[in-house]
């Protein structure tokens, strides 16, 4: 009696997920002019009843997930096409995709989608701000080409009273935007737009923001 | 032969306490905090305490923001960050705490803004809503 109920409980234990993930997590470094990434999570069942999957749902309106059919077989391989769209996003993004099975050792899986989209030009900060009243120093702003040689063409201010200059680091690496208002007296705003030479065919722009407050 | 029976219940009864036991522990910690909070989340009774001190940021999609909005928010989302990053800046004061709030449930896009927010503008008193607009609504 005694051996058989341990021999039960360590089945019992031992009970895995039928489906079978791949490679549940994926991870892809982009740049912004690749729009999107779409990828595919390959599973099977090793169980030996069907599975039928459920429901599929994303943590996004910017991700999709479609699969071909819903029940599989036991030996069966299936996988989820996956459409994630950056749509503006930038920086590291996170997508989890849910998958919701009548498997009853797991009835839901999921899955992790990770894009690291790389701007071309990392600018740190990408806010200057002065309060009212303030000394009204020069602040600098960094620009790093990231991966490749990105060049300032020039930088300019939507309003005269917050002045924008570019200094070279390094050509094609590094720069520094130094920005400064002639005073600090009232409330102002500026948007700085940095025109740069790359990517040649389709030249990026970028905006840094100016605020007295 | 009893004594043996005994001894090997008992045995049976300590192997089926340890699941027993860790299924209750994560039950019952499970049932007295259902919303655990996320890093970077903020629950709805904390902002409320905060007052007028918060800055409201709303990432859902515009016709939502249209029909309601915490008031004072001001609408942002990742997608179209360059076009309303102005909007928010014209009504942002680097003296209040910001919070971002979604949808609600599996929303992940306050958290994109909120991430966006600290990385790129380099504001480092964000928060994200939990519960977000539907937590908001049951108040």
């Amino acid at each position: 009696m005694f051996r058989a109920a341990l021999a039960l409980l360590t089945l019992t234990t031992a009970a895995s997920a039928q489906l079978q993930w791949a490679d549940p997590l994926q991870e892809f470094q982009r740049l912004p002019e690749d729009k999107f990434v779409q990828t595919r999570f390959a599973f099977r069942n090793s169980g030996s009843a069907p599975v039928t999957i459920k429901k599929i749902s994303t943590s996004c309106g910017c991700t999709t997930a479609k699969l071909d059919k819903k029940t599989y077989a036991p030996g069966e391989s299936g996988e989820i096409e996956a459409k994630f769209t950056f749509s503006g996003r930038t920086g590291p993004q996170r997508k989890i995709i849910t998958v919701v099975s009548d498997d009853p050792a797991q009835a839901r899986t999921v899955l992790d989608l990770r894009v690291w989209v790389n701007r071309p030009l990392a600018i740190k900060p990408g806010l200057v701000f002065w309060r009212v009243g303030d000394a009204g120093e020069a602040k600098s702003v960094q620009l790093t080409a990231e991966g490749q040689k990105v060049g300032i063409k020039s930088v300019r201010s939507s309003n005269p009273r917050i002045k924008a200059s570019v200094e070279t680091v390094r050509p094609g690496e590094a720069y520094a935007l130094v920005v400064q208002p002639t005073d600090t007296a009232q409330k102002e705003s500026a948007e700085l737009i940095v025109h740069t030479d790359y990517p040649p065919d389709a030249p990026r722009s970028y905006t840094v923001h100016a605020r007295i407050k | 032969v009893i004594a043996r029976a005994f001894r090997e219940c008992g045995i049976l009864l300590a192997l089926a306490l340890i699941p027993a036991a860790t299924s209750g522990a994560i039950q019952l910690k499970w049932q007295s905090s259902p919303e655990a909070l996320l890093p970077g989340e903020v629950r709805l009774g904390t902002a409320q305490m905060w007052g007028d001190a918060v800055q409201w940021v709303d990432t859902r999609a515009a016709a939502k923001f249209e029909r309601g909005q915490i008031p004072g928010a001001v609408r942002l989302s990742a997608e179209q960050w360059d076009e309303l990053i102005p909007s928010f800046l014209e009504v942002w004061d680097p003296e209040k705490t910001i919070v971002v709030y979604g949808e609600g449930g599996v929303d992940d896009d306050a958290h994109a803004v909120a991430g966006q927010l600290k990385r790129e503008l380099q504001l480092d008193n964000v928060w994200v809503l939990k519960g977000g607009w539907v937590a908001w609504q049951q108040k």
